[in-house]
């Protein structure tokens, strides 16, 4: 077996944020992340060889924490998804105010989230995938993680009750950011 | 350059969400709802325990290549 060499760890190193906030957007479960991550890197570290220099490290390493987090998930009988499912439901979240929404009513809408949608808006709309990787990470067609991440959006507006996104649109919010629409 | 910045951001939306238009760009308040959620994410600190454990699977290993 080939040593792994330096710069694969040094870039190991360097996706351990992002793959931080990928465990916990699966697992919402800080502690339960970082296990995942650490068994990532482990077997990252131990098939090394099977990534191709030059390819997206970033999506190979996904694809791993991706493929442990459902093996796990499969052994514990999904007790993780279930027991955060009840708790999450209780949740009250209110409307958003002046467009305003809050950090943790998004959080409580994400969790409600089954987690396949959940890890395609998170893959699309956080991550910087685009659809080919995203479904390449989920072994699955670009037509269905276009379907999940549509199909979250509109059940996060439902939850959020924010019946469209016009109200929110480049009037309200986004001139702050892009500036007026007319310049 | 308000239009230098809105093009700016503008092409690093589409270029990084590959055709998804604005369903989840800036101008969406769940696409920046999104972000905000993932960023403080990534942000937060990395506990020691990961450097340690590449340090330990480096020694594990017979001969290092240093490259």
């Amino acid at each position: 077996m080939a040593a792994v060499s330096q710069g694969f760890k040094t870039d190991l190193l360097g996706a351990i944020p992002s793959l931080r906030a990928f465990a916990v957007s699966l697992t919402q479960n800080a502690d339960k992340a970082d296990d995942l991550v650490q068994e990532t890197l482990v077997k990252a570290w131990d098939k090394h060889e099977s990534f191709q220099p030059g390819t997206n490290l970033k999506a190979w390493l996904f694809t791993i924490l991706r493929n442990e987090f459902y093996s796990q998930m499969r052994k514990r009988g999904r007790e993780v998804q279930d027991s955060d499912g009840i708790m999450t439901a209780r949740l009250a979240v209110h409307p958003a105010q002046h467009g305003q929404l809050d950090l943790k009513d998004f959080r409580g809408a994400l969790e409600q989230l089954p987690e396949d949608q959940r890890e395609a808006i998170i893959l699309i709309g956080a991550s910087g995938f685009s659809y080919e990787e995203a479904a390449e990470i989920c072994g699955c067609a670009v037509g269905t993680i276009k379907s999940r991440v549509s199909r979250a959006r509109t059940r996060l507006q439902e939850i959020l009750k924010i019946s469209g996104e016009d109200e929110y649109g480049p009037d309200a919010i986004s001139t702050q950011v892009t500036g007026s629409p007319a310049s | 350059m308000k239009d230098m910045t809105k093009d700016i951001m503008a092409g690093a939306a589409s270029k990084r969400r590959d055709g998804s238009g604005d369903a989840l760009g800036p101008n969406s308040e769940i696409g920046r709802k999104l972000k905000q959620y993932y960023d403080e994410l990534v942000s937060d600190d990395v506990p020691d325990r990961f450097s340690q454990l590449l340090s330990q699977l480096e020694q594990a290993e017979p001969a290092l290549k240093k490259d």
